[in-house]
Parts: C-alpha cells; structure tokens; sequence
C-alpha cells in the first residue's frame, strides 16, 4: 500500500514537472527526433538478401550449406525466349548467344555460371565413339543445319525439356548467382537486357528464385512505404471522428510516429539493417500506439465535461494519475508479447522483436509526457459543452448502461455461444497448415507469377530439391548398386509426383554415355553393372566434356552425389510431400552404407518456414503465459489474470480458426502478426478490469459499476477499436498478399478482442464477484 | 617549333639505328615467336606423366599415365597409358595432331568395355582430359597463324626474357597471348591467356626445365585458370629421348596391348 501511495506520489510530482517544463520537453522531444532522422538518413539500409535470414549454425543448414558449397548448388535466374513458332530460327539463336554474352559481361556474373543452348555440351554417339562439342558456335543459318540443330536437340535428353522445351517454342538461359549480389539496380539491369532482345516473335521472360525473393525484398518494403501513409491518413481521419479535436488527433499521431522513428533510429546506429519483417514496426506501433492516447483522451474529455470548472493543471493531472497505469500495463504486456518473440532461431525476427517492444516503451513514456505536456502548451482539446452534445454522450452513457445489463442478463446465451464459436473455430485452427511458398504471396495478376507459371509449365521446374547421397568412402558413386538404387528413388520420385518436371544426377550421364557408346541403342541407356566401366565412362566424359558439369552431381572422390529434382510449384504442401517419400527410401541407402539428406534452396525454405512457425508457437505459448503471470501480478489476483486472457484466448482461436476454415496457409508475416495479437489484445481487457476495479471498489454496487465501466472503458475501446480496424482495412488493397493480410489479420484480431472483452470476459468478470466480495468480508 | 620536334625524332631515330647492337635490334616479335618454334625437338620419346588437378577448394587429384611420343613429317603422334587410380588402369589414349589446321584424331580404349572408342575429334580449344590445358595449349601453334609484337625485355625467375604478344589473325580461342620467351633457350617461361573478352584467363609457368640430350624439355608445367581458379601440374619423369621407337606402338591394337 504504502509502495502504491509512493508511486502515485511521485507520478504526480513527475507531472507536475512534466507541466512546468512542457516547453523544454517538446524541444528535447523535436531535438531527439531531428537526430533520429539524422541517423536514419545516413545509417539505415535495406537487407533484400533472404540467405541472411537463414540461422546458418543449425545442423541442417550448415549441412545444406555444406552441399551447396561442395556442388556448387545456387539459386540461378531464368531468362525464357518463347517463340510461338519456333526457338530454331537464326534470329532467335543469335539472342540466345547474344544474351549469353552479354550476361556474361555482367560484373555480378560469372561467364562459366551461364548455361543456354549456346553453353550446352552435347554429348552424342558417332559410328565410331563419343563426341562432345557445342550445340552451335556460329548460327545456323541454312534450313539443314537448322533441323539438324533441332534434332541433335531433341535427341539428348539432357537438355531436351530442360534447356528447350518439349514443343521447341521456348528455350532458357540459365545463369546461377552468388548469394548478395542480387539488388534492385540488378534486377533493373536484367529486366532491361532482356527486354532490349524482345522483337521478331520472340518473347522474353524473366524468372526464379533470386527474382521472387529479390522482388519480394524489396517489393514489401515498397509496398509499406506506400501503404503506410494511406493507413496513417485514414487512423488520422478516424481518430478526428472519434477525439473530434485536431490537437488530440495531432498529438496521438505525434506519439506514434515519434515513437517509430526512434525505435528505427537506435536499429539503425547500431548498424542493424530493415529486414522485410521490421518494415512491419511502425505500422504495428500505430495500431498499438494510438491506443494510450486514444484511452487518455478519452478520459480526459469525459473528466472535462463532469468538471467543467478545474483548472488546466487539474484536469491534465488527473488524466495522467487515472490512466498512467492501465497505459503502463498494457504496454509492458504488449511489449512482453513483442519480446516473447526472442526464442526464434531467426535474427530478423529478433530483432523485431527487440525494436517493436523498444517503440511500444517509447509510446508509452511519449504519451504520459508528450500528451500531457502538449495539451499544457496547446491547450486542452475542446468539449463542446452544447446540450446537442451532452445529450449525445448522455446517450452513448445510457445505451452502455443497457448494454451491459443486457449481456448479463443472456449471460447463459452468451457463454453457450462463446463455447461453440470457440469449438467451431478451434475445429478451424486445427486445419491451419504452413506455406511457406514465395511466390503465393503474390496475386496471380503479377508479372512474376505469370513468368513463373511460363518457366513451370515449358520446362522442368524453378525449384529445386537437392538429395544428398553420402557414401561412407570414396568411389562409392561408381557402385552399380548404389547407382541403381538412386536411380530407383528418382524414377520412383519423378513418376509419383506430377509436380517434379525432371531430375538431373550423375546417372544421366551414365545412362547417356552408355547409350551412345553402344550404338545409340536405347536398351542401353541404364546405368551400367560394372563399377571400372563406370569409371572408365566418366574418365571418358572428363577427357572430352566440361568436367565442370560433373562436379555439380558428384564430388571428384565419387564419395557423394548430388541428386537434382525440379519442382514446378514452391508450395510447401508438395514440397513436403516429396520429401517425405524420399525420406523412405533412407532405410535402403543406410544398409549399403549410404546416408541420404537434402539440401537446396526449396528445401531450406521449408525448413526455414518450419523454424519460424516453431518458433511462433513457443513465443505464443510463452507470451500467453508471461501475460498471465504479469495480469496476476498487476490485479494481485490470478483470478483476474485468468479472467483478462479470456479475450485473447478467443482472439487467437478465431484468427487460426478463420484461416484453416478458410483454407489460408500460415506464412511468416501471418503467424508473426497472429502471435503479437496477444500482446495487442490484452490491452482492451487491461483498460476495461482496471476501470471495473476503480468503479467497483468507489461504488460498491455491482450494476452502477458494469454501466460506468463500460460507458468509460467501453467507450475507449470501442473507439480504438473503430481507429485501428479502419486504418488496417486499407492494406487490403495492397498488392502484396502478405500486407493484405496483415490488414485482415490486425482488423480482425482488433475486432474479436474489442467484442470479447465486452461480453464474454464482461460476464465472466461480473460472475466472478470479484471486487466486491473483498467488500463484504 | 614544328621544325624542332621532326628534327628531334630524326635524331632519335638516327641515334638508335647506330648504337643499337645489331644483334638485338633484329629480334622482333615475329622472329622470336619463329625462335620458339623452330627449337630443336626429339624424334622420339618416353616417361612417366603425373597429371594433378587441383579444384578451387584445394582438393587435388592425382593421375598416374605413361606415355609414348614420336614426330613425323606432317603428324605428333601420343599415346597415354593410365597406371592409376585402379579403375581406370590399363586405359590408353592415343592422339595424332596434325601440323595443319585440321582436328586432332583421337581414341580412347576403356578395357571394361574392351573397345577402342574415337573421341571429340575434339576442336583445338576442348580441355585435354579435364585440365586445365587445351589440346592446343599442349601443341606448337604456328607463328603464322599471330600478329607478334615485341613487348620489352625483362628478368624473370633469374631468366632474361622477352616479352611478345601475340593476337590471332583469325578468331580463335584466344583473344591474344602474352609470353616471356628466355633468351637464347627460346622456352616460354610463362605465357599469359587471354579470353574472348581480353580478360585473363589462365596463366602458365614452368618451374623445371632441363637439357636433355641437348634438347631444352620441359619437366613441370602449371597451368591455373584464373577465372575458374583451377589448376593443373604436369610433372614428366624417366625421361628417355630417342629411343627409336617403333611405329606400331602408336596403333590401336598397341592401345589394347596395354604397357
């Protein structure tokens, strides 16, 4: 008790010097932020590399780093020249060279990185033996040398369906890229290039995994640039609908940006860079943010009509002594929910985590000293004091009133329907599944997908999944047995899945050497039974080919291989899928020595995806339990801890359960914003048991206090509410599907907390009789 | 003034044609490329080869071949026997390089398939046996085929040389070659490559060469694509020089035979 009157004492002596210094601390404030901007212009920069999301110490990625590194495995981009009447033209084959070319005088690329029609190598039989050479050097001009291009093409199933498609009207330039060259000046160049070799016929198209991250990258942070003023103006126009004052409105925004603009700038002076995933920061912050002011505005007004005659000092005071703690409590709750976040594997999400929770601290200690210091110095936010007005209030006062009778007295109803929404939902939940695909993330109508869907449907495939053979010694890669195995498994694999378009491993070039060696004649082209004739093959293949090529299936101890599959959707569904069927074949490598594992980038998306959803679910556990400890601890009471979750409890099992029931896959920006909710959540049942204590403990009567707590309490939160659903409805229109959601996810999280916190954890707080029990004894 | 700087360069010239010692003032690139060229060869020969590939991660492998070689008029005929890694023992290679601009012949016989197998005729620019040396690489290439220019003269490795350039009259594999040729033993002891895009691909030095039966042999060569960094050394020993050897030796039937 006598801590508390300490508190109170010094929050009041604090205001009190908060008043007479207001001038100074709005300069500091402007100074403060004047250097933030500072910092922010000249430090801040953006991280479009996805690979520095991955945590490269976990134990599978460092092995599929390992692999990569040892095969050469990069993501590559994708040039397609589609002609709908032929790729075999001299017009088209000189693009396909002159591009290899000039790709290849690119300063991000390396020339031998670069494979097309004009890099291939064509391994074919002759009378007499082998010849490897190039498809084409100088271009064919006469028809024969033209159909004969075509069937050399056709013939060798090595770069038939992979580098030319099956019906001849398309043809690839693969070029494979090092991790952080990619940028936007990059993509601009490529984008440029191949438009500049658009023309007779032929149709350029750009693809693969570096473009959909890359535009990924930097498309949301541009997305977000653009989204954040259109969100910010419509909380501003709302928040002057609700407030009905300018100077209200402009400091609550002040609050929210200021506090933004810090938390970026302590990120950026410590050299930390904007992931895709901070870009979030301040649009959370403004839905957070906004809160604190919204609720000390809103008593400030209501304290202003009942006591007309306080003086300035007055009224500023008492807003700041009546809301200091519900403001500190649910943004210490809303920051732990931020901090929870901390157990993922994933640095960028640490750090959003670190800096979300550092701006809701700023929010907090700008708004009880901005508001209040502000209001000193522009004066109070004017209540109309017309009988229009009052009567209005009077009005929103009584319809409360009945509200809340009202919902106590369907009680019963309320707490059946509750349980059967939440069964409803949470059978809903139980169908969430995870997509970690980065290319659903874009609506169909964009470019990229449409590229993609073009590479997908001519070619193999734009992902890849590697299989990582590993003999327990050298050589083991020219064992019949294990060849004929992983032949198996790849026969199997591609067969079983429609959505594999093709594989490549080093029995490719076994089965086609042992073609070709033995008269073209197709009964050869299987992987041979004799581990020296193998060998003497790939010697063969080394003396006259682009041993290069080999090294990407194999190491040159033979020890493992590389086995290639092309997956024509990055869909995490399938890719799943696939995994798990190559996983049974484990067993059978195991009892001849061989260990299988994977590696690549489809892969280690997934497992990367898989990291984050494993990590969102500890921290919403975790946040859900630190909530409920610090609730406890802030009432004094576990009951009303218990009894505050009950809003976001019910907030969360609606979220999942709207995605599963809606088929909505879980992706990073979805689940991460799922999880916070909780801390956002939690402040509506904060504001409301607060305001319910204080009545119930001046008025001892339980009907007074349930119609004055929600005439104040509910008024506040219904207001937050109308602001921030508004604004977040906006990033509907965005056109990235994950800021979509995220527009849908905040709105309807906002909206199912504001609701449950009215009736269900209303009634259930009423039933508790807490409050007043304490009275009686 | 105009006056004064021909009159300057006159003198320069005059001065220069006087004091220069004839004997230097008569190697021009061309000659020196014919120097290197026209350097006495054996008829015949035979040794041990120690091929090692060595990949950007360091990771060297090592093969293990003897090889038979003779000159005739028009022709350098090859043959390459593999002693080791065991699966490819008993392997044989034989090449013919023709003097004029014709593709090289050459066979492979893998024992395991018992057939001698003709391989890419292999244009002049393909890598021989995954090396970093191109057929041509390992071939004289005639100095008619290059415009040569005399670059300077300067010390490498304690060896006076000459540097010349030489760019292909015809588009070739190359866009042009730098070489520091030793004085008066006419053996490059490094040559520069140089790529299509006139960036430098490989580089070549030889860091052993003896007299051997008065002809200048090379013992060990490195070849390093720079671009690739990849790197082959070619290391010869038991060197035996015209020892007469037969015709038959370089046969297809003889590649079968084995060693």
């Amino acid at each position: 008790m006598l801590t508390i009157l300490f508190i109170k004492t010094t929050m009041k002596n604090l205001t009190t010097k908060i008043l007479q210094h207001s001038k100074a601390i709005m300069v500091l404030t402007m100074l403060l932020t004047v250097l933030s901007v500072w910092v922010l212009v000249n430090k801040v920069y953006i991280e479009t590399d996805l690979d520095e999301y991955m945590p490269h110490e976990h134990p599978s990625f460092a092995y599929s780093d390992w692999a990569e590194e040892q095969f050469d495995i990069r993501d590559a981009i994708v040039i397609a020249i589609e002609n709908k009447n032929g790729v075999y033209n001299p017009a088209t084959l000189q693009k396909v060279k002159g591009l290899t070319k000039a790709l290849g005088k690119m300063k991000e690329i390396r020339k031998s990185d670069i494979t097309s029609l004009y890099t291939a190598d064509n391994i074919r039989g002759s009378v007499e033996g082998l010849e490897i050479d190039a498809f084409y050097k100088r271009v064919p001009k006469s028809d024969d040398k033209l159909k004969s291009l075509a069937k050399a093409v056709a013939t060798n199933d090595m770069v038939h369906g992979r580098i030319v498609s099956e019906d001849q009207t398309a043809t690839l330039i693969i070029t494979k890229l090092d991790d952080n060259v990619f940028s936007e000046d990059f993509y601009e160049a490529i984008i440029k290039l191949s438009k500049e070799y658009e023309g007779d016929g032929d149709v350029l198209y750009v693809a693969g995994q570096p473009i959909i991250e890359g535009t990924m990258a930097i498309l949301m942070p541009k997305d977000m640039k653009t989204m954040l003023p259109i969100v910010m103006l419509l909380i501003i126009v709302v928040l002057m609908m609700v407030l009905k004052s300018i100077k209200a409105t402009v400091l609550t925004m002040v609050v929210v940006l200021v506090s933004s603009i810090w938390s970026f700038a302590i990120m950026a002076a410590m050299g930390i860079p904007i992931y895709a995933v901070t870009t979030l920061i301040p649009v959370l912050l403004i839905a957070i943010g906004v809160a604190d002011g919204i609720h000390m505005f809103s008593h400030l007004q209501l304290y202003m009509r009942k006591n007309k005659n306080a003086s300035k000092e007055d009224k500023i005071s008492n807003m700041v002594a009546e809301m200091w703690k519900p403001v500190t409590m649910t943004s210490v709750t809303t920051a732990v929910g931020f901090l929870s976040l901390l157990t993922s594997e994933v640095y960028p999400i640490k750090y959003f985590a670190v800096f979300a929770a550092l701006g809701v601290m700023f929010a907090m200690l700008l708004s009880l000293v901005i508001i209040p210091a502000g209001a000193m110095l522009f004066g109070l936010p004017k209540v109309k004091h017309q009988e229009e007005n009052a009567k209005k209030e009077d009005a929103f006062a009584n319809w409360a009133g009945w509200f809340a009778l009202k919902i106590t007295r369907y009680k019963t109803a309320f707490i059946i329907w509750t349980i059967l929404l939440v069964i409803f939902f949470g059978y809903g939940a139980s169908k969430v599944w995870i997509n970690s695909s980065f290319l659903e993330r874009f609506p169909d109508s964009n470019p990229i997908v449409q590229t993609d869907a073009f590479v997908n449907d001519k070619f193999m495939g734009t992902t890849s999944i590697n299989v990582i053979l590993e003999g327990k010694e050298a050589d083991a890669f020219k064992s019949p047995e294990v060849l004929k195995l992983s032949e198996k498994m790849m026969n199997e694999t591609i067969a079983k899945f429609d959505a594999i378009g093709g594989g490549i491993s080093i029995n490719d070039f076994l089965k086609r050497m042992n073609k070709v060696l033995n008269e073209d004649r197709e009964e050869f082209n299987t992987i041979p039974d004799n581990s020296d004739l193998i060998a003497q093959y790939i010697l063969l293949y080394e003396m006259s080919g682009d041993p290069d090529k080999l090294w990407e299936v194999v190491d040159s101890d033979f020890k493992t291989g590389n086995y290639n599959l092309q997956v024509k959707t990055d869909n995490s569904k399938t890719l799943e899928e696939i995994l798990a069927h190559l996983e049974t074949y484990k067993d059978d490598f195991k009892a001849i020595g061989v260990n299988l594992n994977f590696a690549g980038s489809g892969y280690t998306l997934l497992l990367f995806n898989n990291l984050i959803m494993e990590g969102q679910i500890k921290s919403l556990i975790l946040s859900f339990f630190i909530v409920l400890i610090l609730l406890g601890f802030m009432f004094k009471s576990w009951k009303v801890g218990l009894i505050g979750t009950i809003p976001i409890m019910i907030t969360a099992v609606i979220s999942f359960g709207v995605l599963g029931l809606l088929n909505i896959p879980l992706e990073t920006t979805t689940a991460l914003i799922s999880s916070i909710a909780i801390g956002i959540g939690i402040d509506y049942a904060v504001h409301f048991i607060d305001r319910y204590k204080i009545n119930a403990l001046a008025t001892g009567d339980k009907e007074l206090t349930i119609m004055k707590t929600m005439a104040h309490s509910g008024r506040a939160i219904s207001f937050n509410a109308i602001v921030v659903i508004a604004g977040f409805l906006v990033l509907l229109v965005s056109e990235f599907l994950p800021n979509q959601a995220l527009g849908a996810i905040v709105s309807l999280n906002m909206f199912t907390s504001f609701i449950g916190t009215v009736t269900i954890m209303f009634i259930v707080l009423y039933m508790s009789n807490i409050y007043f029990t304490k009275k009686k004894k | 003034m105009k006056h004064l700087k021909v009159m300057s360069v006159m003198l320069i010239i005059a001065i220069t044609t006087i004091v220069m010692p004839a004997k230097v003032q008569a190697q021009t690139g061309k000659e020196i490329a014919w120097k290197v060229y026209d350097r006495p060869s054996p008829k015949d020969g035979e040794s041990d080869m120690t091929m090692t590939l060595i990949n950007s991660k360091g990771k060297e492998r090592v093969r293990y071949l003897h090889q038979f070689l003779k000159e005739y008029d028009e022709v350098e005929k090859k043959v390459m026997f593999f002693k080791a890694p065991a699966d490819v023992k008993n392997t044989s290679f034989l090449n013919y390089s023709y003097d004029d601009d014709r593709d090289d012949d050459q066979w492979l016989y893998l024992p395991a398939l018992k057939k001698v197998k003709r391989i890419s005729g292999g244009s002049k620019d393909d890598y021989f046996m995954g090396s970093d040396f191109t057929y041509e690489d390992l071939e004289k290439r005639s100095p008619n085929k290059d415009v040569h220019k005399l670059l300077k003269s300067e010390t490498l490795n304690g060896e006076q040389c000459y540097v010349i350039e030489s760019t292909p009259k015809e588009e070739g594999q190359y866009s042009k070659r730098v070489a520091w040729v030793i004085k008066d033993k006419w053996i490059p002891l490094k040559i520069e490559f140089y790529d299509e895009d006139e960036e430098l691909l490989k580089v070549l030095t030889i860091p052993e060469f003896k007299q051997l039966k008065g002809y200048w042999t090379v013992i060990t060569q490195n070849m390093e694509n720079v671009q690739r960094s990849h790197k082959t050394v070619i290391k010869l020993s038991n060197i035996e020089l015209e020892k007469g050897l037969g015709d038959e030796k370089f046969t297809q039937r003889a590649m079968m035979k084995g060693l």
